[in-house]
């Protein structure tokens, strides 16, 4: 019989520790990856040219309503008060509708920042072996960059409104007259923020390659965009309405024409601005829903 | 000037390389004759940097590099003469191995290519799996096909960076023995590695890079002689350990002995000749028997890690 | 080179890709064939400006070419398999034509039968208009091509950059700043299917014909010398 000899083992001391402080859960978790989505959308914490580009858009943003605020201003100079709106120069309620394809193009830009690079480099297995759920990180992920979307969003609409206080001869009668663009242009900025977020991070999620997802996005915005317009004019009727409503870039503004009362600009013309407020609204949140829907399932399947 | 009585077929003269404020590579200069040279140093040492620079992926911040007389940098026909494998181990998914080294073959003017592509393949053991698209392939099976490319063109130079990632170790012997049989047809290998056995096995010179610089050049015996402010640690095991530790501690050449509980003795000298010669004679005067007499640090691995922990 | 342009083929032919290109392709073609069937002819502004100014080369063409012309050395670059080619005793010139003729080569089948089954269809069977649609369109995709080639090769961000371009300079400032148009590769491939066709699409500002062909002739050298000249200057990975 051959009995085993007994393995020996030793154990040195080389100043290991053992973690004694406290241990935060699953919600510091879902806090982390948002903080980190939040950083890396707007390129902070990295070098110098992973700024740029978002940095652009946002200044392009703000420049856009800070030129606008400077027209009006001169309009209600040199025509007094009223003047812009009777020769019809946009304000807050057109600015979704006008800057709308600069924000898709944005989201396209970003948002697969946020997922893409995560699953090409396997990093995403990190992350699945925290006390975090798939779904955890990508709600972390959305809500990171809905966040950020939000700013870029309301960040211009505030500047015009300075713009258009200190424009004015009397800026705090102004801000009576119009306080209730505040809450509107809040509102709508959230929706458009609630849209571009969902879509944006949709798309990435079907593609390690960020560029893949951001030129998908833009073409979805862009191409149907005249594609729809102009089936619709030349089908017209109930039929050219619901073509028009797969315009994808007006769906978001359609529901900031019912915050502000009236259509924008350049909703105006679209058939499906004739729809009621239920339908327009209604057809928003299936365009969230669903594809919010389709991340979580994406999602859901992944195991570290 | 020559290396080891070989003219020098890579020139690296005060060569640095920083990225803004990170110094990669810090005035670094060597030559390199043909045979086998090993690049060793931990990670992030600049062993990468450095090859990248030698093959001209990189451009250097300050220094020349030039091979085979001619700077290497921007210098396409000189690829003619090299044969590079990056540390890098993507390829193209959907090509075939086969189709992988043919297109290698063609981009490098080979002529009579078939012939050349089968040779390749063969030298890595991969022509059954050469039909298959590469995606298919384990890591193993992609650096071989990826080293079978590098060779297709018969180049008299060969740069390789972590050639044996993901080999096996049948891999390696076969490896081992394919660099020495392209070394002593007289060509050019510069081999990095984090495999000490495998390079101190190989490499008839060794390039020790640490903190971006280079640390210590040459055969790492002579690099061993030279460290002369480390003593060597000789182990001795025999019948009588504390009677000999006794009698051993007295010669001149001996700076310490330890005894550890097992009755070993380390000795510390800093003169291994003399204790060559003192050892048998101490054991024989007091009828000690000698078991066992091993230098502790005659391997590449201790002088590596001496040196690294040297330059922290 | 033909080892660069067939292997820059596959690596761009992906079958998705494939497919994405004929739906687009084939959308401007729908549009021509329904305002044909409605009851009022789109006049030809209209057709101009809603189908092939805002959707072919306002949309389609520029988006499709930014994601394969990038793509040519962008991926390479990414998958860190660049090297591959570089490490070859080859002048530079002869990786990055190759790469640029075989963007071409994928992209300009799906526009310019896109281009030419649109404005046939359109403009009811005339030749002359469609072929002059046609090689404006496979100009703009030559031209789109050299630069978004060159812009994968200089930034990571070719994607997000050429974004900019064709949303923000071409899509948005040209419509306010007039002269945006005479750094717009989009309004020289308009020019140009003005000239070939001076009958049928009438010139309405300073873009004239010559300065739309020498403004492309620069263009495309441009872009092609400083593809090759950052080829051999950068650090390759």
């Amino acid at each position: 019989m051959v009995t085993a000899v007994p393995r020996e083992g030793t154990v040195f001391d080389i100043g290991y520790q053992r973690y004694t402080g406290v241990r935060e859960g699953r919600n510091r978790a879902r806090l982390s990856v948002v903080k980190d989505g939040v950083r890396t959308s707007l390129g902070l914490g990295r070098g110098a040219w992973a700024k740029v580009l978002p940095w652009l858009f946002i200044v392009v943003l703000v420049m856009i309503a800070f030129i606008w605020a400077l027209v009006i201003g001169a309009a209600e100079r040199m025509g007094g008060p009223g003047t812009a709106a009777e020769i019809g120069i946009p304000s807050h309620s057109d600015y979704y509708g006008v800057a709308s394809i600069i924000i898709f193009v944005f989201a396209a830009v970003v948002a697969p920042e946020l997922l893409c690079p995560d699953r090409r480099d396997g990093v995403i297995s990190l992350y699945l072996v925290r006390p975090l759920t798939s779904l955890d990180y990508v709600f972390a992920r959305w809500i990171a960059f809905f966040l950020v979307m939000v700013a870029v969003a309301w960040l211009p609409q505030f500047i015009m409104l300075i713009g258009l206080c200190m424009g004015d001869a009397a800026p705090v009668q102004y801000l009576r007259q119009h306080w209730l663009d505040i809450p509107r242009f809040l509102a709508a900025g959230v929706a458009m923020s609630a849209y571009t977020t969902t879509l944006g991070l949709l798309t990435a999620a079907f593609t390690t390659r960020r560029a893949y997802a951001s030129v998908f996005l833009v073409g979805l915005f862009a191409i149907t965009t005249p594609f729809t317009t102009g089936m619709a004019m030349e089908i017209g009727g109930t039929a050219g309405r619901w073509i028009s409503m797969f315009n994808l870039s007006n769906i978001p503004v359609h529901v900031n024409d019912v915050i502000f009362g009236q259509p924008s600009s350049v909703t105006r013309a679209a058939p499906a601005a004739e729809f009621s407020a239920w339908v327009l609204v209604g057809w928003y949140l299936l365009w969230i829903i669903v594809p919010a829907g389709i991340l979580s399932l994406r999602y859901r399947r992944l195991t570290p | 000037m020559t290396v080891n009585g070989a003219e020098p077929v890579i020139t690296v003269d005060r060569v640095s390389r920083w990225f803004g404020s990170v110094v990669a590579v810090s005035d670094v200069t060597f030559d390199i004759a043909p045979g086998i040279t090993g690049m060793l140093g931990p990670n992030g040492a600049g062993k990468t940097t450095l090859l990248r620079m030698m093959t001209g992926l990189a451009d250097v911040s300050s220094g020349t590099v030039t091979v085979c007389g001619q700077p290497v940098r921007r210098n396409p026909p000189l690829y003619r003469r090299m044969g590079v494998m990056s540390e890098h181990e993507t390829v193209y998914g959907f090509l075939k191995g086969r189709d992988f080294v043919k297109m290698m073959g063609r981009l490098r003017g080979v002529e009579d290519l078939d012939a050349a592509v089968d040779r390749a393949i063969g030298f890595v053991d991969l022509a059954d799996a050469s039909k298959r698209a590469m995606r298919t392939y384990s890591r193993g099976m992609r650096q071989r096909m990826r080293l079978a490319a590098t060779l297709v063109h018969d180049p008299e130079i060969l740069i390789l960076d972590e050639p044996l990632n993901g080999a096996d170790p049948r891999q390696r012997v076969h490896f081992q023995s394919l660099l020495e049989k392209l070394a002593a047809e007289g060509r050019t290998i510069v081999l990095s590695s984090h495999i000490l056995e495998e390079v101190e096995q190989v490499a008839d010179t060794v390039l020790l890079i640490v903190n971006g610089k280079l640390a210590a050049s040459g055969d790492f015996r002579a690099i061993r002689v030279a460290l002369d402010e480390r003593p060597y640690h000789v182990l001795v095991v025999s019948d009588s350990p504390r009677e000999l530790a006794a009698a051993v501690v007295k010669l001149d050449s001996v700076e310490a002995v330890n005894v550890d509980p097992d009755g070993r003795i380390v000795v510390l000298s800093r003169n291994v000749r003399d204790l060559q010669v003192e050892l048998p004679r101490i054991a024989k005067a007091a009828s000690i028997s000698l078991r066992r007499v091993e230098p502790l640090d005659d391997s590449l691995e201790s002088v590596f890690g001496y040196l690294v922990e040297r330059q922290r | 080179m033909s080892s660069v342009f067939f292997l820059t083929l596959r690596q761009l032919s992906g079958r998705w890709r494939l497919i994405i290109m004929t739906a687009l392709g084939g959308m401007p073609v729908l549009i021509a064939v329904t305002m044909l069937q409605s009851s009022s002819a789109p006049s030809v502004q209209e057709f101009e400006s809603y189908v092939l100014s805002a959707m072919l080369a306002g949309a389609i063409l520029p988006l499709i070419v930014l994601a394969i012309a990038t793509a040519a050395f962008a991926n390479e670059i990414e998958d860190k398999t660049l090297a591959n080619l570089t490490l070859a005793p080859i002048p530079r010139w002869q990786i990055v034509l190759p790469k640029l003729l075989a963007s071409i080569c994928i992209a300009a089948p799906f526009m310019v039968a896109s281009a030419f089954g649109t404005s046939f269809v359109a403009f009811s069977g005339d030749w002359q208009a469609a072929l002059a649609v046609t090689a404006a369109a496979l100009v703009g995709v030559t031209l789109y091509s050299s630069a978004f080639t060159w812009l994968g090769l200089e930034t990571t961000r070719a994607m997000g950059y050429g974004l900019l371009y064709i949303v923000l300079w071409e899509g948005f400032f040209a419509r306010y700043i007039a002269g945006v148009r005479f750094f717009s590769i989009r309004y020289y491939s308009i020019g140009l299917m003005r000239g070939f066709d001076a009958r049928r699409f009438v010139t309405t500002d300073d873009l004239s014909f010559l300065f739309a062909i020498v403004a492309s002739i620069v263009v495309l050298v441009g872009f092609i010398l400083l593809s090759i000249r950052r080829l051999r200057h950068m650090d390759v990975p």
